[in-house]
């Protein structure tokens, strides 16, 4: 099994009557509530975490991309992954995200993976979601009776200016472009490609078509994730796609202690942070018209959000115990987490764990102290659970003695407060 | 209202409408939500005209029609042509609500001579920067076009009205989704610039209680178009002819049986 570290980034001063003063997280959340001078603590702090977790042995680093979002703090999910590219050796670059709808002309996103995959020496993974309708619709304008169609042509616009050596005009339906000649081109060919996921079906039969792997993020947890998971794995069984864990990935919230009763007293207020602050999301900014298609709405599958908005209200209502029985968070000992991680790969039949660790307002010490207790506790037990796979969709680097070494950063000096800064120049 | 099928335009493309009454031909121009076939207010109407409502290309049974169709004005226009070639039709009064308004107001200014007199209803189509209106999008999923009733409850009664809620559900979605096509993200169409092009004599009607197109957008279209009148269905809110049949009606009749 592989284990990502993610963040999605949250803003962690939400105040506390946030719920009741204002309608939505998304989309309008009152810019006044952002702080640019706290900001620079709160991007390096969130950075620095993503380090730290490689130097822990996760085997991917989770990056995705929001929009006017107060618990997304990530527009161009690429800057993150520039940095990390030049900071970090080993770890995948899980770039779970560049809505490719929403960039004309899309190009644009095979040029900046490319240039990511070359700095990084092939540790890119491309995630390529549909997007959700509050980023997609509602803050950055796609129409969203076009946006799939957009979405399906940008795709394979993309994937041929990867592959196609030779200049070619591409004259679309939403892209007119007389000379696609993409410079500079991926290490990997292509790199692998994850299809971050709410719960459309038509997006498993495109998953299943390309042999990508299917991402199903939610914040509700493993429980009712299971049911979505099974309906996955038994569509790609219709479709004649052989097993293999590794193409379907999880996102879960995951927190360690020494023992379940610290876990609580550490976790639980960050917990109630994330679902009763992070996700109170105005319903009329989840799913705009045509944003779900006609059979998903049919097969009853609610939008990501809407069905979360309301998992979410009652998430905030349940007790710490009630959140852990529901799946909503695996929380506790190593060996309580042991268990429940356990259930998790059992269920849903996964082989990639996007971990958020990190969630709502936890301080960073508070979370380097989670992710060190699951990586030394929790992961080397889990790990082996699908060994007998080969897992295809993880990156493919350069061999390791191949790979360029950046330059190592020597910090200048900091002058004591109070004594004047060197300048360059200056006598 | 039976459904009537026929083939229209160089594309033989098919065509759902309702058709009862005789007298002038009244072509009706829907609003978002479409028609369900069973509005009292066209068959109080098709007592004094020929009422022609088609579905537009991506509502209702049209629904698979909403790729084919570029959001522009060119292709609806040229469509409400071929509806009007394949009925014999050569000029109508016409008669549109919301979006329809809009349709209707095009073909107005692009092919003048079709369009014998021209009644808009809480017409979408202008901007207003201080008066935007509700977000006929941005609704709670669940009960998507609530907003465009007066009261809350009248979605329930006149729009879902005993069918299926599944089927009634999604065909409402998917109406909002054509409608999305043509008015996403801001209902500005460009039509300001075609307006002063209209000839038809001309009613703009706005309602008292539309959050969707506020009062304030009546002057604004009756300015626009030459000899325009104003006036008001003070009790109806966006979807008139669904909430106020008889007003709507009674209002309608009153103005083209003036025109003659």
């Amino acid at each position: 099994m592989k284990f990502h570290w993610f963040n999605l980034m949250p803003w962690p001063y939400l105040p506390d009557d946030f719920a009741e003063k204002h309608r939505s997280v998304w989309v309008d959340v009152d810019s006044r509530l952002f702080d640019p001078v706290k900001a620079n603590r709160v991007y390096n702090d969130y950075l620095d975490l993503l380090e730290f977790a490689e130097d822990l042995g996760y085997d991917g680093l989770g990056i995705n991309e929001h929009h006017q979002n107060a618990y997304g703090l990530m527009p161009s999910p690429q800057l993150m992954a520039a940095t990390l590219a030049r900071r970090t050796r080993e770890a995948s670059i899980l770039l779970l995200g560049q809505s490719l709808a929403l960039y004309d002309p899309p190009t644009r996103v095979a040029e900046e993976m490319a240039m990511i995959d070359c700095i990084s020496g092939g540790r890119l993974i491309s995630g390529f979601p549909v997007g959700s309708s509050m980023d997609d619709n509602y803050a950055c304008g796609v129409n969203p009776a076009t946006l799939r169609e957009k979405y399906l042509e940008a795709h394979d616009l993309v994937r041929r200016a990867w592959s196609d050596p030779d200049v070619f005009a591409w004259n679309g339906k939403h892209y007119k472009l007389r000379y696609v000649n993409l410079w500079p081109r991926p290490i990997q060919n292509p790199p692998p490609i994850w299809i971050p996921g709410g719960g459309s079906v038509e997006t498993w039969d495109f998953c299943a078509q390309h042999h990508y792997n299917y991402s199903y993020l939610s914040f509700s947890g493993y429980i009712r994730g299971a049911q979505l998971m099974e309906g996955f794995w038994r569509r790609m069984e219709e479709l004649g796609c052989e097993f293999n864990p590794y193409q379907a990935a999880f996102a879960q919230q995951i927190c360690v202690a020494e023992t379940d009763a610290e876990a609580q007293r550490l976790y639980e207020k960050h917990a109630r942070y994330f679902f009763s602050r992070c996700l109170h999301i105005h319903p009329g900014y989840a799913d705009a018209p045509g944003y779900r298609t006609e059979a998903t709405i049919r097969a009853g599958l609610v939008t990501q959000m809407a069905g979360q908005s309301s998992a979410m209200n009652q998430a905030a209502a349940l007790s710490w115990q009630e959140m852990i029985d529901k799946g909503y968070i695996i929380a506790g000992s190593p060996d309580s987490v042991c268990e429940q991680m356990e259930r998790v790969a059992k269920t849903l039949k996964i082989g990639h764990l996007v971990c958020l660790l990190h969630f709502g307002d936890m301080p960073n010490e508070l979370c380097r102290y989670s992710t060190e207790m699951f990586a030394k506790h929790v992961m080397p037990k889990v790990r082996p659970i699908w060994n007998e796979y080969e897992d295809h969709w993880s990156p493919k680097p350069m061999p390791r003695e191949d790979r360029a070494v950046p330059r190592a950063v020597t910090m200048p000096e900091v002058p004591p407060v109070g004594a004047p800064a060197r300048i360059a120049g200056a006598r | 209202m039976q459904t009537q099928i026929m083939r229209a335009g160089p594309q033989n493309i098919e065509v759902h409408y309702l058709r009862a009454g005789s007298g002038d031909p009244l072509l009706f121009l829907h609003h978002m939500l479409g028609l369900h076939g069973a509005e009292a207010a066209l068959a109080e109407l098709s007592r004094h005209y020929d009422v022609i409502a088609p579905y537009a290309p991506g509502w209702g049974p049209a629904k698979d029609q909403l790729p084919e169709i570029d959001p522009g004005p060119l292709d609806i226009t040229l469509h409400q042509c071929d509806v009007l070639d394949a009925l014999g039709v050569d000029s109508a009064h016409v008669v549109g609500t919301s979006i329809g308004a809009w349709m209707a107001a095009e073909l107005a200014a692009i092919q003048p001579a079709r369009v014998r007199s021209l009644v808009l209803v809480n017409p979408l189509g202008l901007w207003l920067e201080d008066t935007p209106g509700e977000d006929p999008f941005a609704q709670h999923p669940g009960y998507p076009s609530r907003m465009q009733f007066a009261e809350k409850s009248m979605r329930e009664t006149l729009l879902i009205n005993g069918r299926d809620k599944m089927d009634a559900h999604v065909e409402e979605l998917l109406n909002l989704r054509a409608s999305a096509k043509f008015l996403w993200p801001i209902p500005d169409t460009g039509v300001k610039r075609r307006l002063s092009r209209i000839r038809a004599r001309t009613l703009v009607v706005t309602s008292g209680k539309d959050r969707i197109v506020p009062a304030a957008y009546g002057p604004a279209w009756q300015q626009a178009i030459n000899g325009a009148t104003l006036q008001t269905l003070p009790e109806a809110g966006h979807v008139a002819e669904l909430e106020q049949p008889s007003a709507f009606a009674d209002l309608v009749h009153g103005f083209l049986r003036a025109a003659h």
